[in-house]
């Protein structure tokens, strides 16, 4: 009996080192990802926040990761940068509750941050809340919009995208590509940016190719809308299987199983293509490569990065900073795309930001 | 074979004529049919090889709530197994072979230790989100693409050829064979017969001198290593990317497709079969603009259609009789 | 799933476990080994959280943070930094009551592990109805509470029902009915749905709760979490001193026993799961009223599994929920200013709640401590087939 209980230890114990030890190999670099010290100089923890020379940029996610391929990554991205440019100092929190967000926010004002950026649009209410209590830390939301009528302060801005403009010129450049005039697009959960994105698209195919159709589908479980790549890839065989040849995936996740199918399918990158979201996907999902002709991009790092240091000036332009949204570069399909497509989609988004062109999206 | 007939006329009569408009349909519109049907089978090859863990899980008395789990952990060990060996093969065996230990967790807690097989089931799912949401690493790629193979003469026969052996990937091939294998097995032989006995009635079959213990550990194990061939099926074949989460719900939606099919296997593929293309059939009418049925409610179908059916026809659909409870060998 | 042969050998294993105090033995050492052994439940407990502590602090140490920090940092931030404590409350009285949405099932013999729909539908509705009567003030908050209540109350019937008329198993249909909560309050929210609140962003929520509809805070306590407390209490004192808590015990004991006692088993099964129904819908009600003051689907959270937890932890002990949950709400709470510290991400307390699940649950652990001396009871049994 007693020898079957020490075995039961020694078992036990084996068993907690197995698991430890697989940890041990992938674990590392979480450890170092919650906070980075940024380049040389830089302060390497977070405990001269309070001095007004040092720079110290907090980020909060709205309950996803900052390695979700998508908008919270690209986010962490752009204070990661800013913080290295400013020799600054950069910590994150990635929320599970979405009843923390105001804690967690708190972690960063309690010590003094400088600016705390917060990721997506479901904290926008918490952020103007936090904005309000501690009026010496800076607020960047992104993808939030403060209503000037009931929102006064003055140390919050949301940043907005035109995200129909991005998917406008990707549908322009799709109805120019297409050869059977029939495109899709497989797309996340129905809510605003993702609608702008798909309204978009087709307002834009259907002004360079009149006689388009655009299959659209969005995702009809709430709670995986974004996370399911394996239904993206479905429904992207089935659009192709329908005579596609240009598949748009907007929606995190499961855009990208959509984009990875039209990746593996016959001909793709010849006859087939398909359109990435918000990064410059060609290098979030390599896998995807191969018809990757462009991405229908927002400037997220980027406009992370300008109003952090905009932050750090001095006061923010007003509630709204508009960040800007646009096509990503072709790269290997730069020579495959015909020189008078790139130069009429080149016009569009050119004359898009300018203001001369609508995309006629409304919600 | 006519004498199955007459015993059977509600199935084959609605298998006949599910098949008569399938073919009608394909034959009116075969681009559009076409690719609806293999959605179906795509969206159904996952479920049909958890719901086979139910099943044997359950026809041997051991109710199996851990599928999402095994589902999910098995999608990440493949995935991440056969990123980081650079081989396929590694990937696949890490799958499977993942499937197997926590089909053997699984077994040996709830027959051996006589831990209650829901809490159990309960406890896997919770480990599973757990482990691999924590150890996820982003940037992995897969080496290389599944292999997809067309079956020679198979793949010629209009619709089934084209829905089933042409072009498609070796797990979606193997679910097939897996499928009638083990209706077969769990009908026609010996070891069939054994585990529907210790299903129904453990003390009858023990008695009769079988092992009943060894037997439920075996197949409940066993029956992981299916978990785990759909688990690679989602990270590696139908996407090549694990996500946090990516299983989304698939290992409960086998349970309500087990129960939808009877638990019986040739009826839950059709099971699975059919709510893919109820799935399909409503995207495809959001896609089209005919009507945009809300889509989340659309989802639920399987779930309220098997609760419809469990309460209309309770009695004539019934679990195996000692579904859940530990087998205690009388005199101990 | 109902009829079945069961021989009657397996109805002690089926049995609901018995509260933590248990009956003393016949040989009686002395001293402190006395007292464990009388009370077995409890030290299993204590031995498996603290063997889940260990586990967690091996894979805390593989991360590169001392686990002594790490744990030290959960607790401090759950409990003494400032508004900590209150956010740990505010944490904990949900999971007290979807805790109690097992535990009461739980002693009539049946594992409701529908908790996360009935919470979150209830949520949508009670959010739903508060804003539809906004400006009737503090009636708004009744009428968010009350349909809160009935909707949980409802949801999880729909199962009971099919329990007992049909002889379905409620595992099944709590499976189901979760997953069609979801559903239903998906379409709800997203906009176009009849929920939906038409705000200038157009997120998936139902309109702001009044100021005067919310839950307010009495001497930094949260009025949610009185209500919780006071609600464990009940049900520890229903199922202990009333007859229909002798009905309860009785029905989960042994159904036989209860059905010659003349008790109406179907009506126990009924109550049992309307009742906690009704906790894990106004659960759902109190955090939209008291919490977020709108209905987002992210309202649930893991608050619905985390009950399963905390019940075993509790071993079906409604007043122990209260404990348990609170553990809960400390990791819980502690969590995000854990990854603050030291960069652990926050899914450690899941591998760290999974892990104390486990070893609560696995049988084999009272019987390796007490070996012989061990009571023949299981860790908790949900008694499928019954």
């Amino acid at each position: 009996m007693k020898a079957s209980r020490y075995l039961a230890a020694g078992a036990a114990t084996v068993l907690a080192l197995g698991l430890t030890a697989c940890g041990g190999s992938t674990g590392s670099s979480s450890s170092a990802g919650g906070s980075s010290g940024g380049a040389a100089g830089a302060p390497t923890d977070d405990s001269k926040c309070a001095d007004a020379e040092v720079f110290c940029i907090g980020l909060v996610t709205d309950t996803g990761k900052v390695d979700d391929k998508s908008f919270n990554q690209a986010a962490h991205e752009g204070a990661k940068k800013a913080a290295e440019e400013l020799k600054g100092f950069y910590k994150y929190v990635e929320t599970q509750d979405a009843k923390d967000y105001a804690a967690n926010m708190a972690q960063f004002t309690n010590k003094k941050y400088d600016a705390v950026v917060t990721v997506g649009f479901l904290m926008t209410d918490a952020t103007i809340e936090a904005a309000k209590a501690s009026p010496d830390t800076k607020f960047i939301g992104v993808d939030q919009f403060y209503d000037p009528a009931k929102v006064t302060v003055k140390n919050a801005t949301g940043i907005q995208y035109p995200e129909d403009q991005a998917g406008y010129a990707a549908g322009y450049l799709a109805g120019l590509m297409t050869k059977t005039n029939k495109i899709g697009q497989v797309l996340g959960l129905e809510i605003p940016p993702v609608q702008k994105f798909a309204k978009g698209y087709e307002a834009g195919a259907k002004a360079s190719n009149p006689g388009i159709s655009v299959a659209t589908v969005y995702h009809p479980a709430g709670d995986n809308a974004f996370n399911d790549p394996t239904w993206g890839a479905a429904e992207a065989q089935k659009q192709l299987g329908q005579g596609a040849d240009i598949i748009f995936g907007a929606g995190g996740n499961t855009g990208n199983g959509a984009l990875q199918e039209v990746a593996k399918a016959d001909g793709a990158g010849e006859s087939k293509f398909c359109i990435g979201v918000d990064t410059d996907q060609w290098n979030t999902v390599p896998a995807a490569q191969k018809c990757l002709i462009t991405s229908a991009t927002k400037e997220l790092s980027q406009s992370v990065t300008d109003t952090l240091k905009t932050a750090q000036k001095g006061d923010f332009e007003g509630l709204t900073t508009m960040g800007s949204a646009g096509l990503a570069p072709f790269h290997d399909f730069d020579s495959k795309i015909p020189a008078d497509v790139k130069t009429k989609v080149e016009k569009v988004v050119a004359d898009l930001k300018s203001g001369s062109l609508k995309t006629g999206v409304t919600l | 074979m006519s004498e199955w007939i007459s015993r059977n006329k509600m199935t084959v009569g609605l298998g006949a004529v599910v098949l008569v408009l399938a073919y009608l349909y394909y034959f009116a519109d075969k681009t559009t049919a076409l690719s609806m049907y293999r959605y179906s089978w795509s969206y159904a090859v996952p479920l049909v090889l958890c719901a086979m863990v139910g099943v044997i899980g359950e026809r041997s008395g051991v109710v199996n709530i851990g599928i999402e789990g095994q589902l999910l952990v098995s999608a990440f060990a493949g995935f991440f197994g056969a990123a980081y060996s650079g081989s396929l093969l590694v990937g696949v065996l890490a799958g499977v072979g993942c499937g197997l230990i926590l089909g053997g967790f699984l077994a040996w807690t709830t027959v051996k230790w006589r831990m209650d097989q829901i809490i159990a089931g309960v406890v896997l799912n919770i480990v599973a989100t757990g482990i691999t949401s924590f150890y996820y690493k982003p940037g992995q790629l897969l080496p290389a693409l599944m292999p997809h193979v067309s079956i020679p003469v198979l793949s010629k026969i209009p619709l089934i050829g084209e829905v089933f052996f042409k072009g498609t990937g070796v797990i979606a091939l193997l679910a097939i064979v897996i499928v009638i294998g083990i209706h077969l097995a769990l009908f026609k032989t010996r070891w069939g017969l054994r585990t529907r006995a210790i299903g129904e009635y453990p003390s009858a079959a023990d008695t009769a001198g079988i092992n009943v213990i060894r037997m439920r550990l075996v197949n409940v194990t066993l029956a992981g290593a299916l978990a785990g061939l759909a688990g690679v099926f989602l990270s590696m074949d139908s996407t090549s990317s694990f996500e946090r989460g990516m299983s989304a719900g698939r290992g409960f939606l086998a349970l309500a497709i087990m129960i939808f099919g009877a638990w019986r296997p040739l009826r839950a593929a059709a099971a699975a079969l059919f709510f893919g293309f109820v799935t399909a059939a409503a995207s495809q009418l959001q896609a089209d603009r005919v009507i945009n049925v809300p889509p989340q409610l659309v989802g639920t179908l399987p779930y309220v259609m098997t609760l419809v059916v469990l309460a209309v026809a309770a009695g004539k659909v019934r679990a195996p009789g000692a579904v859940g409870q530990p087998f205690v060998k009388e005199g101990k | 799933m109902s009829a079945n042969p069961a021989p009657p050998a397996q109805e002690g294993t089926a049995a609901t476990p018995p509260p933590p105090t248990d009956t003393p033995r016949d040989e009686t050492p002395a001293g402190a080994l006395a007292f464990i052994l009388r009370n077995q439940s409890f030290t299993v407990i204590v031995v498996a959280l603290l063997g889940a502590l260990a586990l967690g602090a091996i894979l805390i140490r593989y991360q590169g943070v001392s686990p002594w920090y790490a744990y030290q940092t959960i607790f401090h931030e759950a409990l003494f930094t400032s508004g900590g404590l209150a956010r740990t409350l505010t944490k904990t009285s949900p999971l007290i009551l979807t805790g109690l949405a097992v535990v009461l099932p739980l002693r009539v013999g049946l594992f409701n592990i529908g908790g996360q729909g009935q919470f979150v539908l209830a949520a949508a509705a009670a959010g739903w109805a508060g804003y539809a009567t906004r400006g009737s003030g503090f009636l708004a908050l009744i009428i968010g509470l009350v349909v809160g209540l009935l909707v949980g109350a409802m949801w999880a019937s729909i199962a009971a029902l099919l329990k007992t008329t049909r002889g379905v198993h409620e595992v099944i249909t709590t499976i189901m009915l979760n997953n069609i909560a979801l559903g239903i309050i998906w379409w709800m929210v997203t906009p176009g749905g009849p929920a939906a609140y038409k705000n200038t962003s157009q997120i998936p929520m139902t309109g702001p709760i009044d100021d005067a509809a919310r839950m307010p805070t009495i001497a930094g306590l949260p009025v949610a979490f009185l209500v919780s407390v006071a609600l464990a209490l009940v049900c520890g004192w229903m199922l202990k001193k009333t007859t229909l808590g002798f009905q309860f015990d009785t029905v989960g004991k042994n159904k036989f026993a209860a059905g010659y006692a003349g008790i109406g088993i179907s009506k126990v099964i009924l109550l049992a799961m309307a009742f906690a129904g009704a906790l894990a819908g106004l659960a759902g009600a109190m955090e939209v009223h008291g919490v977020m003051h709108h209905f987002e689907p992210a309202i649930g959270g893991t608050l619905g599994f985390d009950g399963i937890t905390i019940a075993l932890l509790a071993r079906s002990n409604p007043v122990w929920t209260i404990p348990a949950a609170f553990l809960v709400g400390i990791l819980r709470t502690g969590a995000a200013g854990l990854q603050f510290a030291t960069g652990i991400a926050p899914e450690i307390v899941d591998l760290l709640l999974a892990i104390t699940l486990l070893l609560v649950s696995i049988p084999v652990l009272g019987k390796w401590i007490f070996r012989s001396r061990a009571d023949k009871v299981e860790a908790a049994a949900t008694s499928w087939g019954n």
